[in-house]
C-alpha cells in the first residue's frame, strides 16, 4: 500500500519528492524547510534535495515562514533596547558616536558600569599624539580607574580647569593625572585655582607665563572627557563645594539645568551668565565646542534634562550613558517611537483583533458617581456606629466612640478615601481617636481635620499620623497651626514605609503605605497607655523607622467616575513598587510565579530590615482590593518560609484588606521588626471597626 | 470697566470652572500617566463649589478681595489635596494683595497674578523645574511683571502671560519630577506634561478672556 511505502521509505531516509513530507510536520512545507534551516543547519542547497523543490522555492518558504510568524529572530531584549537606544541617540543627536551601557541588573553600581564603559570607549579613541583635556568629577574618576592603554606615545593629558580644595575624592588635579597614568600620557596641570576671588585676579593669573603656557596645551586640545552634573541637590556640584562662595539658586532662578566643565548651560544648552564667568580659570564653552572629539561620560535619570542640554548644545560628539538615562533623553525629546519600533520586531504583521467582549469601562456598584464618598460614609456610619459616630453632623470627621478621654493623648489619622478599611476601620478604643476622611485618593482639607483634633484633645495633646504625600502634608499642616489657636499641642509623624518608592538616602522622602496600620496601632496602644506626647510620638516614629512594605499590581485601579483604567499594564507585566493611589510602580517587569514575586520583595525587605537569627516581626499581607484571600495565603506562605529560613519568628500577622486602592489587583507585604517595647504595644488591646487586639 | 470688580472676578471663577469641565478628560488622562488620574475631577470639584459660594455673595457691595477670599476657602474645603491648599493660599495671597482696592488696573491683574504664583511657591516649597504648576506660574508672574513695566495694553499682557505660561507647561515634558506623587516615579515622569501646569495654563487664559472681554 501507498502509504505504508511511504513510511518505509522514509525510515529508509530516502527522499522521495515533496509528497514524502514527515508526519511531524503536518502538511506544512514551511515548518519543515525551516527546521532542516535552523534546527539542523542544512544548506539552502541541500533542502531543496531533500524536499524535491528548487533552491529559489526553499529561499522563498524560509522568508515567509519570518513573515507568518513561525520562525522569530530576536535579540536578547536588554541589549537590543540598549542598542537601539544607542542608534537613536546617535541619529537625534548627530552624534558621531554612542555608547548605551544595558539596563542596570542591580549588580554593579551605576557609576562603576559608566566608568569601565567609558574606559573602554576611550581606550578605543586615543591614538598616539593625541591632547586629551580631562574635566573632573565622580564619574570621569571612575573611567579614570577602569582605564588602561599601554601601546600609546606622545599623548599630552591636560587639566581642564582650574584645582580644587581636596574635600572631596575626585578633584581636577586627581582626575587627570590617574588618566595620564593609565594611558602612559605627560602630564600638564592648570597650576590656579578653578575660582579666584575677583577678575582682577583672574587676569593677573593668566598673564603668568606659566599659565598662559598651560593653557596652551589646552587651546591644542584634540579631544575632550568631561561628565555632565545635573543641580539637583546630591549633585556633585552641591557636594563637592566647588561654587561654595556663590548661591546655585542665582544660576536656577536664570533657568541653569546643569554643569559641563565647571560652566552653567540653560535646557537649550545656551551659557548662563552669572558671577563667577569672569572668576573661573578653566576650559570656556566655545573652547571646548572647538575641541574635535568630545567624549561626555554621564548617567542617572536626575542628569536627564542636564544631558539633554549638553547634547542640544553641541557640546557632545560622543556620549556614553545607560539604557534607562538614554530612554529617559529620548524621551524627554518628544522621542518614543524607538521603542515602537523595538516592539513591532517582535510581532506578526497582522493586528491584533479585540476580542468581542473588549469593554472600555468597568462594572461598578454605583448610583451617582459623584456621590460616591458620601454614600459609602453614610453606609460606613451606621455599618459600624458601635465604634464611630460623625463630629457635628459631618462624616467627613469621624470620632471613635469610646475612644477620647480626659488625660490621653489623642490621635487623629486620615488620608483620602478608596484605601477602605484605611482610615476609617482603624478608630476605636486602643486605636485612633478620629478620622478626617477626604475624597478618593485625596487628602481632606484643614477644617475636618481640625474638628477630628478637638474632638480627640484630653488636655494633653494630639498626635497626628498620616502618610507622607504633598496634599496631606499641605493640609494636616494648616490644620496644626490652627489646632495650636485652639491652644492644642499637636505632633506629627508622617508614615514612610514604602521601601520601593524613594533609595533609602531619601528614607524621609518616602510615601505610606500599607503599614500605616502597623504604625496606627503602636501610636493607639501607645495614647491608650496613657505615655505623655512626647513618648508617643517617639515610639510611633520608631515603629514607622522599623516598618517595611512593598507592593506589587498586576492590573491598575478605576475610579468610579471615569469607570476606566488609569493606565494599563500589558498582559504579561507587573508593576513593582506600585503605590496605593494608582500611581505607577518603580519598575515593570514581567509576570513570575508568586514565590518568585515574594522573593523580589522579601530580598529588598530584608536588605534594609537588618533583622538577625531569634528577632522577631509582625507580618501583613494587604490586599490592593481585587486580589482574593486564596492568593494572599500562597504569598503568606512564602513569607513564612523565608522568615523561617532566617530563624526570624513572626509573633502576629494579619492577611487580607488592609490598605487597598480601590479595584486594583495586586498586595503588598509589610513587615514590622519587633523589639520588646514595640512587641508590647503591639499586643495591647484594641477594638476598631477592622482590627482587633484582645 | 462698567461692570463692578466683583463681577468681572465672579465672572472669571465661571469662565475657569468651563475651561475646567471642558478640559477634565484631558486633565486626568495626562495625571493618569504619572499620578493617580484624579486632577481632572478634584479641579472642576474645586471650582464647582467657588462658584455655588459665589453666588451667595452680593456682588454690588462685594470688593474683589472678598471675593478671592471666598473662593479660598470655598475651594479648600471642597477639594483638600495638594491643589486646595496650594490654590488657596494663591486665592487667599491675592485676596491680601488686593486689600483696599475696588476696582482692577492691569497693573492690578499682573497683581494678583504674581500673589497667586508666590502663594502657590511658598505653600508648595517648590521652585522652577521641579515640574508642578509653578512651571507655568513662575514664567506667568515674570511676564506679567515685565509687561506692566514696559507699560503694555490688558491685551498685550495676557498674551505674554499665556504664551510663556505654555512655554513652562511645555518645558515640563523634559523635566523629572521633584515634587508630588510624580516624584516617586523618577525618570518615568519623562515626556509627560505636568498635569498641574496644564491646568494652570487653562486657569490662566480663562482669566485672559474674563479680563480682556469687551476691551476690544
Amino acid at each position: 500500500m501507498a502509504s505504508a511505502k511511504k513510511v518505509a521509505a522514509n525510515k529508509a531516509g530516502l527522499a522521495e519528492g515533496p509528497d514524502v513530507m514527515p508526519l511531524r510536520y503536518g502538511d506544512d512545507p514551511y515548518v519543515w524547510a525551516c527546521w532542516l534551516y535552523y534546527e539542523e543547519g542544512r544548506t539552502q542547497g541541500e533542502i531543496a534535495g531533500i524536499m524535491g523543490i528548487s533552491r529559489a522555492t526553499v529561499n522563498s518558504y524560509l522568508a515567509d515562514a519570518r513573515d507568518r510568524g513561525i520562525v522569530k529572530i530576536s535579540l536578547e531584549p536588554a541589549r537590543l533596547s540598549s542598542l537601539s537606544i544607542a542608534q537613536e541617540l546617535k541619529r537625534h543627536f548627530g552624534l558621531t558616536d554612542c555608547l548605551v551601557v544595558p539596563s542596570d541588573d542591580g549588580s554593579r553600581a551605576l557609576i562603576d558600569r559608566l566608568g569601565s564603559a567609558g574606559g573602554q570607549a576611550l581606550a578605543k579613541l586615543l591614538k598616539s599624539g593625541d591632547t586629551l583635556a580631562v574635566a573632573w568629577g565622580r564619574t570621569t574618576l571612575s573611567i579614570a580607574e577602569n582605564l588602561s592603554v599601554s601601546n600609546l606615545q606622545d599623548v599630552t593629558v591636560v587639566q581642564a580647569t582650574g584645582g580644587t580644595r581636596a574635600t572631596f575624592a575626585y578633584t581636577p588635579e586627581l582626575c587627570a593625572s590617574t588618566v595620564a597614568t593609565a594611558i602612559g600620557a605627560r602630564l600638564v596641570n592648570i597650576t590656579a585655582p578653578a575660582i579666584v576671588s575677583s577678575v582682577g585676579v583672574r587676569s593677573a593669573i593668566l598673564q603668568e607665563p606659566l599659565l598662559e603656557e598651560q593653557f596652551a596645551v589646552l587651546a591644542r586640545a584634540n579631544k575632550a572627557l568631561f561628565g555632565v552634573s545635573s543641580l539637583r541637590p546630591n549633585s556633585t556640584i552641591h557636594t563637592s563645594g566647588f561654587f561654595e562662595s556663590v548661591s546655585i539658586q542665582d544660576y536656577l532662578a536664570k533657568n541653569a539645568v546643569g554643569v559641563v566643565a565647571g560652566r552653567f548651560i540653560d535646557p537649550h544648552g545656551h551659557p548662563v551668565a552669572g558671577p563667577l564667568d569672569e572668576r573661573t580659570i578653566g576650559i570656556s564653552l566655545d573652547m571646548l565646542k572647538n575641541i574635535a572629539t568630545r567624549i561626555a561620560v554621564a548617567g542617572g535619570f536626575d542628569k536627564v534634562p542636564a544631558i539633554l542640554a549638553a547634547l542640544r548644545g553641541g557640546y557632545v560628539n560622543i556620549l556614553v550613558t545607560d539604557a534607562a538615562t538614554g530612554r529617559g533623553i529620548l524621551n524627554a525629546d518628544g522621542v518614543t517611537e524607538f521603542d515602537q519600533k523595538a516592539s513591532q520586531r517582535s510581532r506578526s504583521k497582522e493586528t491584533v483583533q479585540l476580542p468581542s467582549n473588549f469593554r472600555t469601562h468597568i462594572k461598578k456598584f454605583l448610583n451617582n458617581p459623584n456621590d460616591v464618598v458620601e454614600e459609602m460614609l453614610d453606609g460606613v456610619t451606621k455599618a459600624h456606629a458601635a465604634y464611630i459616630q460623625p463630629v457635628k453632623g459631618s462624616n467627613r470627621s469621624l470620632v471613635a466612640k469610646n475612644g477620647p478621654r480626659k488625660g490621653k493623648v489623642g490621635l487623629v489619622i486620615g488620608g483620602g478615601t478608596g484605601h477602605e478599611p484605611c482610615f476609617l476601620g482603624y478608630v476605636g478604643k486602643g486605636l485612633a481617636d478620629a478620622v478626617a476622611v477626604g475624597n478618593i485618593f485625596s487628602s481632606p482639607p484643614p477644617t475636618p481635620i481640625l474638628e477630628c483634633t478637638k474632638a480627640a484633645s484630653g488636655g494633653e495633646g494630639v498626635l497626628f499620623v498620616y502618610g507622607n504625600y504633598a496634599g496631606d502634608v499641605m493640609n494636616f499642616e494648616m490644620a496644626a497651626e490652627m489646632a495650636q489657636d485652639e491652644k492644642i499641642e499637636v505632633r506629627t509623624v508622617l508614615t514612610t514605609d514604602d521601601i520601593a518608592s524613594s533609595p533609602i538616602e531619601d528614607r524621609e522622602g518616602r510615601r505610606g503605605v500599607a503599614g500605616n496600620v502597623f504604625v496606627f496601632k503602636i501610636a493607639g496602644a501607645a495614647c491608650d497607655r496613657g505615655l505623655s506626647l512626647a513618648e508617643c510620638e517617639a515610639v510611633t516614629r520608631k515603629a514607622n523607622n522599623r516598618t517595611f512594605t512593598m507592593g506589587v499590581a498586576l492590573e491598575p485601579c478605576s475610579l468610579p467616575q471615569t469607570r476606566r483604567h488609569n493606565f494599563e499594564i500589558g498582559p504579561d507585566d507587573i508593576e513593582i513598587g506600585m503605590g496605593i493611589h494608582g500611581e505607577r510602580g518603580v519598575v515593570r517587569d514581567q509576570m513570575m510565579p508568586a514565590d518568585e514575586i515574594t522573593d523580589r520583595i522579601m530580598d529588598r525587605i530584608f536588605s534594609e530590615m537588618k533583622a538577625v537569627q531569634g528577632d522577631r516581626v509582625a507580618v501583613l499581607v494587604n490586599s490592593f482590593g481585587a486580589t482574593p484571600l486564596m492568593e494572599l495565603y500562597i504569598l503568606f506562605r512564602r513569607v513564612a518560609q523565608r522568615l523561617s529560613a532566617k530563624d526570624i519568628s513572626i509573633e502576629a500577622n494579619w492577611v487580607g484588606h488592609y490598605c487597598t486602592s480601590l479595584d486594583m489587583v495586586g498586595a503588598s507585604i509589610s513587615i514590622l521588626h519587633l523589639d520588646s517595647e514595640l512587641s508590647e504595644l503591639l499586643h495591647h488591646p484594641c477594638d476598631a471597626a477592622f482590627l482587633r487586639v484582645r | 470697566m462698567s461692570e463692578s470688580a466683583a463681577r468681572r472676578l465672579s465672572r472669571m471663577f465661571q469662565l475657569i470652572s468651563f475651561a475646567i469641565d471642558a478640559k477634565q478628560d484631558h486633565l486626568s488622562h495626562l495625571d493618569g500617566a504619572i499620578g493617580d488620574a484624579d486632577h481632572g475631577i478634584t479641579m472642576s470639584l474645586g471650582f464647582t463649589a467657588v462658584n455655588s459660594e459665589l453666588a451667595k455673595l452680593d456682588l454690588g457691595r462685594t470688593l474683589p478681595s472678598d471675593v478671592f477670599s471666598a473662593a479660598a476657602t470655598a475651594f479648600l474645603n471642597a477639594v483638600g489635596a495638594s491643589t486646595g491648599p496650594l490654590y488657596a493660599t494663591a486665592f487667599r495671597r491675592a485676596a491680601q494683595a488686593l486689600k483696599p482696592l475696588e476696582s482692577l488696573s492691569p497693573a492690578d491683574q499682573a497683581i494678583i497674578i504674581e500673589a497667586m504664583a508666590a502663594g502657590i511657591k511658598d505653600r508648595g516649597k517648590g521652585q522652577r523645574g521641579d515640574k508642578t504648576m509653578l512651571d507655568a506660574w513662575i514664567p506667568a508672574a515674570e511676564a506679567a511683571a515685565e509687561a506692566v513695566s514696559r507699560g503694555a495694553t490688558a491685551a498685550e499682557m495676557w498674551n505674554s502671560i499665556l504664551a510663556a505660561a505654555e512655554d513652562g507647561a511645555n518645558a515640563t515634558r523634559s523635566m523629572v519630577a521633584a515634587r508630588g506623587r510624580a516624584a516617586r516615579l523618577g525618570e518615568r515622569s519623562l515626556g509627560h506634561m505636568d498635569p498641574g501646569s496644564a491646568s494652570a495654563v487653562i486657569i490662566l487664559s480663562a482669566m485672559r478672556e474674563a479680563f480682556t472681554e469687551g476691551c476690544s
